[in-house]
């Protein structure tokens, strides 16, 4: 008895020193299990009143922001005798929440699986052509045909994305093509014009102009870009072949250059050697920072949703122009589950709705209120780059920031030009890798040659994919 | 068999007893879990039914041998550690000493206290986003303030070094933790009899003498139990160098546990090399504790068991003999 005893009180002293190791430990313990604060789930259905007979549909709803749920509150007061609920999961992807909770029910099926999923660039591929794309249905067999997406003028990029094999399995509601977004007062002082026209043949096509028109601006004391995480995207997306060739590491020719670009930039004196989404970035916007800087590299969002709050005095003065080299930067698609094609109903009324977000082009589709800024009833909302270019091509695009502009004059075109044939699902990882590379090469830590080393070499260890 | 006093020790078990359901569910499970994937071929995001490898030790032998940034995060974890650790201990011992010293009796000794463990309060998120803010480049407060000063001309990147952002990644490491092994030093101080000191101080101890004669051995349990705690916090940094730098610049401050979350959960969902990375950690964490509790073991109690056991021997030894002779 007594020893019996006492090996228990042995064997819970055991399970709490034992626990007290494994969970949190004390001193100087990053207590890493301290749990991120993740958004719970918040599930509310926008209820419809109920039209003619039969079951009201309920449609599980995925995504990661509030655009998509608000677009189906839109819906429901353009559609009042569609007869569908929406139940709506929102998941922001900080923290890296999103995906893994998505994969889960996904994989767990039943009825409370996603009906309609949302992804956006950085990992969209995973679900469209990746690991992930058994789960995803084809556009075609929801009656979405590649006619209506000819007919919508829907950008190349957007579609390569969304298809595995010719398959169409997702599309966006916004287009995110590039546009090279400069400031006008520094364009008139070194070019002597303001043009876009004329500033398109300035900073391109090609690097090689781009950086005749940097050495022009230095020479009057200005920056071309701000650091050469501007540079990035459009050398990234206008490569010929992505980070990935028949599953080993390939370093496009185009990418490689970024090397001596980015070094030529720093050098040179061309930027302000920022990184983006710091505060000095924030702050060449506005034009306070160690010198002034002529223009950004981004798409219609970067300047409604980021720009917009932080330009300050410099608002008005900017204006867009065509990149040197297509590309698009982020975005984000409409998936539908392949379990939704075995329920008629259900079918219906999951392709009614991604219908009506990615290819309806009338004036009360989707992409027309979001490309007017009218998603609210009598007020101005943002106006942003759609999918659609025939939307575009009858919308007003005027913007004050651009100092009255009419940006869709450009991003129909940017659109156009953009490639989607170059990503991969493991962009966002690589992509970090790789850019660290640079920054140590141009920084002087290290030569051209241990710079690709070194990348190759945490490509193959943190990922487990060999170099060709 | 008549009872004396009421036997307590029951309630005990069933006050562990959901402790011990909850360990056994949430962290006996995934730790036998992880010991099993290690040797299997689990990879990728969708589950495909999983084979133990023809090579059990496919996976360990690949880390150890075949991965230098798995070394890397391993020699990162060490040095990142023992900056941290050595000067941590340091000031903690000395405030304790300071803060338990009778003849010194410092004033609002409880405020210092709060003020001392302050810093652990803090989210490691907030202290992350604060340093990397401190130190930005090309412009951030540390920035201006050397230019103002003179001490520099051109903006310095000081996260694009790596003895300065190790550096950095030890401090925030040391100031957020020196608080809390202070406090846990103080209360093992607390449980030392105080006879002790009034009979060393009757016999004319200096303070240096009462320290390093009694306190610091009577604290020998707490010592140990600090450090191991601390040792497999160091193993396991993890949240400080992630939302600091994310493992830059060069992998610098890329910890084992930053490497093991990557292996799974950064593009790739290598759960099997994941998993055989952590139990290569654990093993470490095992080793190194046994090596602490050998190093910390209390040596006077040794060598009088040691006495004992040749005492016994030697009795044994001499009835023997003593037998023997009575035998002839």
């Amino acid at each position: 008895m007594k020893s019996m005893k006492r090996s228990l009180v042995g064997i819970s002293t055991l399970l709490v020193m034992s626990s007290a190791l494994a969970a949190c430990g004390g001193n100087s313990n990053s207590n890493s299990s301290s749990a991120t604060s993740t958004t719970a789930p918040a599930a509310n259905a926008t209820e419809a009143p109920a039209k003619g007979t039969g079951e009201k549909v309920t449609i599980n709803l995925w995504s990661f922001t509030d655009e998509i749920p608000n677009m189906t509150k839109k819906y429901m007061e353009t559609h009042p005798d569609a007869n569908v609920e929406f139940k709506t999961t929102v998941i922001a992807t900080t923290d890296g929440a999103y995906q893994p909770a998505l994969d889960q029910a996904l994989s767990a099926g039943g009825k409370d699986a996603p009906d309609i999923f949302a992804a956006e660039s950085a990992f969209v591929l995973k679900y469209t052509q990746g690991d992930a794309s058994s789960y995803a249905a084809n556009y075609s067999d929801l009656g979405l045909d590649d006619q209506m997406v000819k007919d919508a003028g829907i950008a190349q990029y957007s579609v390569d994305i969304g298809s595995l094999d010719g398959k169409l399995k997702a599309l966006g509601y916004q287009a995110t093509g590039g546009a090279f977004i400069y400031r006008r007062s520094i364009a008139k002082d070194v070019f002597g014009t303001d043009d876009p026209a004329t500033i398109k043949n300035e900073i391109g096509p090609g690097w090689d102009k781009f950086y005749d028109a940097a050495a022009k601006l230095k020479a009057k004391g200005y920056g071309i870009v701000s650091g050469d995480g501007d540079i990035w995207h459009p050398i990234e997306n206008s490569s010929d072949k992505g980070w990935i060739v028949d599953g080993k590491l390939h370093i496009d020719p185009k990418r490689e250059e970024f090397l001596d670009l980015s070094k030529k930039l720093k050098d040179n004196g061309y930027h302000n050697d920022t990184t983006d989404w710091t505060e000095a970035w924030y702050a060449d916007m506005s034009g306070s920072g160690a010198q002034p800087i002529f223009g950004f590299f981004g798409p219609a969002w970067l300047i409604n949703y980021v720009m917009n709050g932080q330009v300050k005095d410099t608002n008005g003065d900017w204006a867009v122009s065509e990149p040197p080299t297509g590309f698009f930067w982020g975005g984000t698609w409409l998936l539908a589950n392949k379990d939704v094609t075995k329920d008629d109903a259900k079918k219906q009324a999951v392709a009614d709705f991604v219908k009506w977000v990615t290819l309806d082009t009338s004036e009360t589709g989707l992409q027309y209120y979001w490309a007017n800024g009218t998603m609210k009833e009598g007020e101005q909302g943002t106006k942003d780059s759609v999918a659609s270019s025939v939307v575009m091509s009858k919308s007003n695009g005027e913007v004050p920031l651009l100092g009255g502009q009419n940006m869709f004059d450009v991003f129909v075109p940017a659109n156009a030009n953009a490639s989607g044939k170059n990503l991969t699902q493991y962009d966002e990882t690589i992509n970090k890798l790789w850019r660290d590379q640079v920054r140590e090469y141009t920084a002087g830590n290290k030569d051209r040659a241990k710079a690709i080393e070194t990348f190759k070499q945490q490509v193959k260890d943190q990922l487990g994919i060999e170099s060709e | 068999m008549r009872r004396k006093n009421v036997n307590y020790s029951k309630y005990g078990y069933i006050f562990t007893f959901p402790f011990v359901l909850a360990f056994l569910i949430f962290s006996l499970y995934p730790i036998l879990y992880t010991a099993v994937i290690g040797f299997t071929d689990m990879k990728g995001i969708i589950p495909k039914p999983i084979h133990i490898l023809d090579n059990p030790f496919q996976n360990f032998k690949d880390l150890l041998f075949d991965n230098p940034s798995f070394r890397k995060s391993l020699i990162n974890t060490g040095l990142l550690w023992i900056t941290n650790f050595v000067p941590q201990m340091l000031l903690a011992l000395l405030l304790t000493a300071w803060f338990t010293n009778k003849r010194l009796n410092i004033k609002g000794q409880g405020l210092f206290k709060v003020l001392l463990y302050m810093p652990n309060i803090i989210t490691a998120s907030t202290i992350a986003v604060l340093f990397s803010t401190l130190f930005a480049y090309p412009m951030g407060p540390i920035n201006s303030l050397f230019q103002m000063l003179g001490w520099t001309d051109a903006p310095v990147f000081f996260l694009q070094d790596k003895t300065t952002a190790r550096g950095i990644v030890a401090f925030i490491q040391f100031w957020m933790w020196y608080g809390n092994t202070m406090i846990v030093l103080i209360a093992g101080v607390m449980g030392i009899n105080p006879a002790l000191f009034e009979s060393a101080s009757i016999d004319g101890a200096n303070g240096f003498q009462t320290f390093f004669r009694i306190t610091l051995p009577s604290l020998r349990t707490i010592l140990l139990f600090t450090l191991i705690t601390s040792m497999v916090g160091g193993l396991t940094m993890f949240d400080i160098p992630q939302l600091f730098l994310a493992g830059g610049p060069d992998d610098s401050t890329l910890t084992t546990s930053m490497f093991i979350y990557g292996q799974a959960f950064k593009g790739s969902y290598m759960y099997n090399r994941a998993a055989a990375a952590s139990m290569i950690m654990f093993l470490i964490s095992a080793v190194l504790a046994g090596i602490l509790f050998y190093v910390m073991r209390d040596r006077d109690a040794s060598r009088l068991k040691k006495i004992q056991k040749q005492k016994y021997r030697k009795a044994a030894i001499a009835a023997r003999e003593g037998g023997v002779t009575h035998g002839k």
